[in-house]
């Protein structure tokens, strides 16, 4: 009784002879035949009593398809069923990812901005740049009232002022930035209510309990939720303290106490001395958060987040 | 354009390092093309890629010849494997291998361009989960930067390298271990090494690429 063997590949699905002489193929033109192939191998298999090769066998075949002649299928097979795979990476990891990315930039590009506009609108009106410190209040008053109006306000005049006597088209170019600025500050506002709002959905754990941005920020520190979930709780601790963490393997220095999670309210609003207790339990209870989320299990962040309040507070 | 002691690489008058475009007119990451005689080189930037580095660091032969068929573990965007691709030539073979989408993306549209690099989205520390995507090879070749990264390179010089085929291996000291001195864990590297290949050549890559080696070895 001879035997024949039944191999498949991305190629599509072979079968030999005992000499290992290929007697039949089917080869694969779309991702869908190599996909489905282990059906089909089974009917082909069972039709010419073929076996699957093993051993020596197994070697010769697959030396087989080093063969020049299969170079321009491996190309084009391997290109195909990549594509698929990449556009299938695609999930809301990436949408949150790019998102709080975004933002941070956002938070950047805009901080850069109104120290630029400080500096220019300080030389027209130094008095009311130095008298409003709040940034968005700032822009506001300087866009909806004129030097006059402002100066009013501080009890002084133009004439008393240091503001420099320039011409109305310097002036308007002044505003002009700090209408971009505001602009800008409501783009961010847009994407900060799209980020709560995909967090909310896919991770509804970590944000109730660490907020969208800073449950954000430490998915794209991690990489993925998955990766995030699969960090013990210490490296969620100091996410986004990397540079302070590698001076610390490096020379020695102190460890970083905290990385992103320093922004939580509840480490915001605590005395030092307690940092590092709270840094630990909250990296506990979000890295649980992250779990839950990951394997999209119920609803429990509130009762988490009433309980290190208890505890912290 | 003068040639150097490595197969097909050649070099220009300011001693910048070249390769023959497979695809003329094609650029893959803004590097120069050069034509001359009827022929088109691609300038091979030694600070952006650790094959070109070593042969800068005076390795005289990297083995690769045309018609051979190499795994590539860690293509990232392409920049490396688009040389070895000019190398191998039309009747040679890359199978490219990343576990990053984004970088594959990149990949893909350099594998289009060329037809000779087949790329795949995948793991290399698990090599069993592509052995339906490729057949044996001449050469494998691995800058993955990863901490267990000799024992992945191991692992696929077992499934995939025909005997007496070649393994080259780029090695970051700080992957391994950020806080060890580099040329303990290059000792370390090519001692675990030699217990199954034979080292034919090594390098290390400074000042190109800060604490990082060049293993070239052969399978016995
Ligand atoms: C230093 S880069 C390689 C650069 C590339 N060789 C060049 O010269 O153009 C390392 C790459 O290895 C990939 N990588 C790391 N571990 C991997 C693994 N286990 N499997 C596949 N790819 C991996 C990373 O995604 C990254 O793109």
């Amino acid at each position: 009784m001879h035997k024949n063997y039944c191999f498949s590949n991305i190629l599509g699905i072979f079968i030999f002879n005992e000499h290992l002489k290929v007697i039949k193929s089917e080869l694969f033109t779309n991702n869908e035949q190599y996909l489905s192939s282990p059906q089909t191998k089974a009917a082909l298999s069972k039709q010419y009593h073929a076996v699957e090769p093993t051993g020596k066998s197994l070697d010769r075949i697959h030396e087989h398809f080093s063969d020049v002649k299969y170079d321009s299928s491996f190309v084009a097979r391997n290109i195909e069923l990549t594509k698929l795979h990449v556009k299938e990476s695609v999930n809301e990891d990436n949408m949150i990812i790019q998102s709080v990315s975004s933002l941070m930039e956002l938070t950047t590009i805009l901080n850069m901005l109104l120290k630029r506009l400080r500096e220019w609108y300080g030389m027209y009106n130094p008095e009311t740049e130095r008298a409003i410190e709040e940034q968005e209040t700032f822009v506001h008053e300087i866009l909806s009232k004129d030097r006059k109006q402002l100066l009013d306000r501080l009890e002084t005049s133009e004439r008393e002022s240091m503001g420099g006597e320039i011409a109305k088209k310097d002036v308007d170019a002044i505003l002009f930035l700090a209408k971009q600025i505001e602009h800008l500050r409501l783009f961010k506002v847009r994407q900060e209510g799209y980020l709560e709002e995909i967090m909310k959905k896919f991770c509804p754990n970590i944000t109730v309990l660490a907020g969208s941005f800073l449950g954000a920020k430490l998915i794209h520190q991690a990489g993925s939720l998955k990766q995030l979930v699969g960090f013990p709780s210490s490296t969620v601790q100091v996410l986004g303290a990397e540079k302070a963490l590698f001076r610390h393997m490096k020379t020695g220095a102190r460890s970083p106490r905290h990385g992103y999670i320093a922004a939580h309210p509840l480490l915001a609003s605590a005395v030092s001395a307690m940092h590092g207790k709270i840094a630990r339990g909250l990296a506990d209870k979000i890295l649980l958060c992250a779990k839950i989320d990951y394997f999209k299990g119920e609803f429990i962040a509130d009762k988490l987040l009433k309980e290190l309040e208890r505890k912290f507070k | 354009m003068k040639p150097t002691p490595v197969f097909d690489v050649f070099i220009d008058y300011r001693k910048r390092l070249f390769t023959k475009n497979l695809v003329k007119g094609v650029q893959v990451y803004g590097e120069k093309l050069v034509a001359e005689k009827g022929t088109e080189f691609r300038e091979w930037n030694v600070r952006r890629s650790k094959l070109a580095a070593a042969i800068e660091k005076g390795c005289p032969n990297i083995f690769l010849r045309p018609g051979q068929r190499v795994l590539y573990l860690g293509c990232s965007t392409g920049t490396t494997v688009s040389h070895v691709s000019d190398l191998v030539g039309k009747n040679g073979l890359v199978f490219a291998l990343d576990f990053a989408p984004r970088v594959m993306r990149e990949m893909v549209f350099v594998a289009m361009d060329r037809g000779n690099i087949a790329p795949i989205l995948g793991d290399a520390n698990q090599p069993a989960t592509y052995q339906d995507r490729v057949s044996p090879v001449d050469i494998v070749y691995q800058d993955v930067a990863q901490r267990n990264q000799v024992s992945v390179f191991l692992k696929n010089i077992d499934m995939y390298l025909k005997p007496e085929g070649y393994a080259l291996l780029a090695v970051k000291a700080r992957s391994i271990d950020v806080t060890r001195k580099p040329k303990g864990i290059f000792a370390e590297v090519k001692a675990e090494l030699e217990r199954t290949l034979t080292i034919v050549d090594f390098r290390t890559l400074d000042p190109l690429e800060k604490d990082h080696a060049f293993f070239i070895c052969k399978k016995k």
